[in-house]
């Protein structure tokens, strides 16, 4: 079986892991395992010490020291770097600036990446139609890569807030 | 506020009247929320904290729900007093560290409570007796939505409720159960259950939370995940097993009283002597005591006791609850004394009755 990250070496680490009844598997050659973060104890030990779960997740290796300590949030001003040494995040800006580092983290810590439970009942309606514009370009590139179940869970969620929006 | 008040009116959750009380103490749920244009307290300075804070004081005086309320400021309490809360499962260990720009709102049933400035700028927390995990959801739920009127939250709709910790991030809910399984602990039985427990996403702990080891075969389980389920969700998930361990304990009871009935009558027996004829008493030993106890009169090999009394000594008899009964902090071995002291006369008392 070959590697699911880089499809070319031998898949020779097998993980698989429940989370709420759900078995979830991975097959990764050694080398993209070590990258993931895999090896590291902390994915064998749930110590839940967060700054060993985010230092454990992005290793050096994947995020270049200077960029990580370099992009800044721009409402509170750190850097990933900042926030993953003491494993707090700064604001709810920062969310949005270092998304590329938080969804893997967030992906491994629950499982998921998308909330489904409930929103603030005064949540403002340019929000509502910028996030469903948003969801809708996710929806078309999800079609265009042929990722049907994404797809469906796109779906569903604009029709939930087309649905609250006319409510 | 008078904390000296609190230490002889328990909370209402202690009054063991909910389901399965006798193994489930208390359901409890917290949800984190923060607000949106303000940095997180790990990081915000002194007075970025306290803006934050009068913001939320103000919107929590609006809700009708902490209209009979204490309003506590953390920083100006003592070392002694922090233990105090944090005994109650008011307060957490963060907060137990004290702070500027730190508050406690507690209404005086102590069912309803929130922090303010701990890791998020709020958290809010009910707390029920028994086991009624969705009950506990449908008050906090209502307490949220009455507070949201007012507090612009963090909250994005890919990511739901951001929070400080990404462990929180989504519904920013941690529904718990406490939970007493002495059987499971003398059968040996309690390290493949926990294990189980966490392979379904679930963790189990000591009695004060985080990071503290299980005293007296107390336990708490709650949810790890927060992101990706609804909150009924994963409320129904931590209900459905948590009755399952309570199931799995039963038996294990059942069990226990059919093969070695001598020896637990024994074990019971001696546990309720030491108790109700003990001069000196540690706190650990005190915990292992009641939690024998509290097997014994469950399985009727004991004298029956209150559930409210069971459970209100093992608060009573905690070290900084004995302290500001007295009203002064006292050196260990007055501590035991006292403490013995307090066991003996409550559970002679109730023995009369």
């Amino acid at each position: 079986m070959l590697c699911q990250i880089c499809g070319k070496r031998e898949a020779t680490f097998h993980f698989k892991e429940v989370i709420n009844d759900k078995i979830r598997e991975l097959h990764l050659c050694e080398e993209c395992a070590r990258k993931k973060g895999f090896l590291s104890e902390s994915f064998f030990i749930p110590s839940f010490s967060l700054s060993s779960l985010i230092g454990g997740f992005t290793g050096e290796a994947e995020i270049p020291f200077s960029i990580a300590s370099q992009v800044q949030c721009p409402h509170c001003g750190l850097t990933y770097e900042q926030i993953r040494e003491k494993g707090k995040i700064g604001c709810s800006f920062c969310y949005q600036t270092f998304k590329d580092y938080l969804v893997p983290l967030l992906e491994r810590i629950h499982g998921h990446t998308r909330h489904l439970g409930k929103a603030p009942r005064g949540l403002k309606m340019s929000e509502k139609e910028k996030e469903i514009h948003k969801l809708r370009k996710e929806l078309e590139d999800a079609v265009k890569q042929e990722e049907y179940e994404k797809a469906a869970v796109l779906r569903d969620k604009i029709r939930k807030l087309e649905k609250e929006k006319s409510e | 506020m008078n904390l000296k008040e609190m230490v002889s009116s328990p909370g209402y959750w202690l009054r063991g009247d909910g389901p399965e009380a006798m193994i489930v103490f208390s359901s409890r749920i917290r949800l984190a929320r923060n607000l949106k244009e303000f940095v997180f307290p790990p990081w915000a300075q002194s007075s970025l904290l306290k803006s934050v804070a009068e913001k939320l004081l103000k919107a929590v005086k609006k809700a009708v729900y902490f209209k009979n309320a204490y309003y506590i400021e953390i920083g100006k309490l003592s070392p002694l007093e922090r233990d105090f809360l944090l005994e109650r499962h008011l307060i957490s260990q963060e907060f137990n560290k004290g702070g500027e720009e730190r508050f406690l709102v507690v209404e005086k049933k102590e069912i309803l409570s929130l922090m303010i400035n701990e890791e998020d700028h709020l958290r809010l927390q009910t707390i029920f007796s028994g086991l009624q995990l969705r009950e506990t959801w449908d008050l906090i739920n209502k307490v949220d939505d009455a507070l949201e009127e007012n507090i612009d939250y963090a909250f994005s709709s890919q990511w739901g409720y951001l929070t400080a910790c990404p462990t929180n991030t989504g519904t920013g809910l941690r529904a718990s159960c406490m939970l007493h399984l002495p059987a499971l602990v003398i059968s040996g039985k309690i390290n493949e259950l926990l294990k189980e427990i966490s392979k379904l996403g679930l963790v189990a702990r000591g009695l004060y939370g985080e990071g503290t080891e299980a005293q007296g075969d107390f336990f708490q389980i709650s949810n790890q995940v927060t992101l990706g389920l609804t909150e009924p969700q994963i409320v129904d998930n931590v209900e459905r097993i948590v009755r399952e361990v309570v199931n799995q304990e039963r038996r294990m009871r059942e069990i226990l009283l059919k093969r070695n009935r001598v020896q637990m009558e024994d074990e019971v027996g001696r546990a309720y002597g030491i108790l109700t004829h003990a001069h000196l008493m540690n706190t650990r030993t005190a915990m292992n005591l009641l939690s024998r106890l509290r097997l014994g009169v469950d399985l009727n090999l004991l004298p029956k006791i209150e559930t409210a009394l069971l459970n209100e000594l093992l608060f009573l008899v905690a070290p900084a609850h004995i302290q500001i009964r007295e009203g002064k902090t006292l050196a260990p071995l007055f501590r035991d004394e006292l403490r013995a002291k307090i066991l003996r006369e409550k559970l002679n008392e109730s023995s009369k009755r």
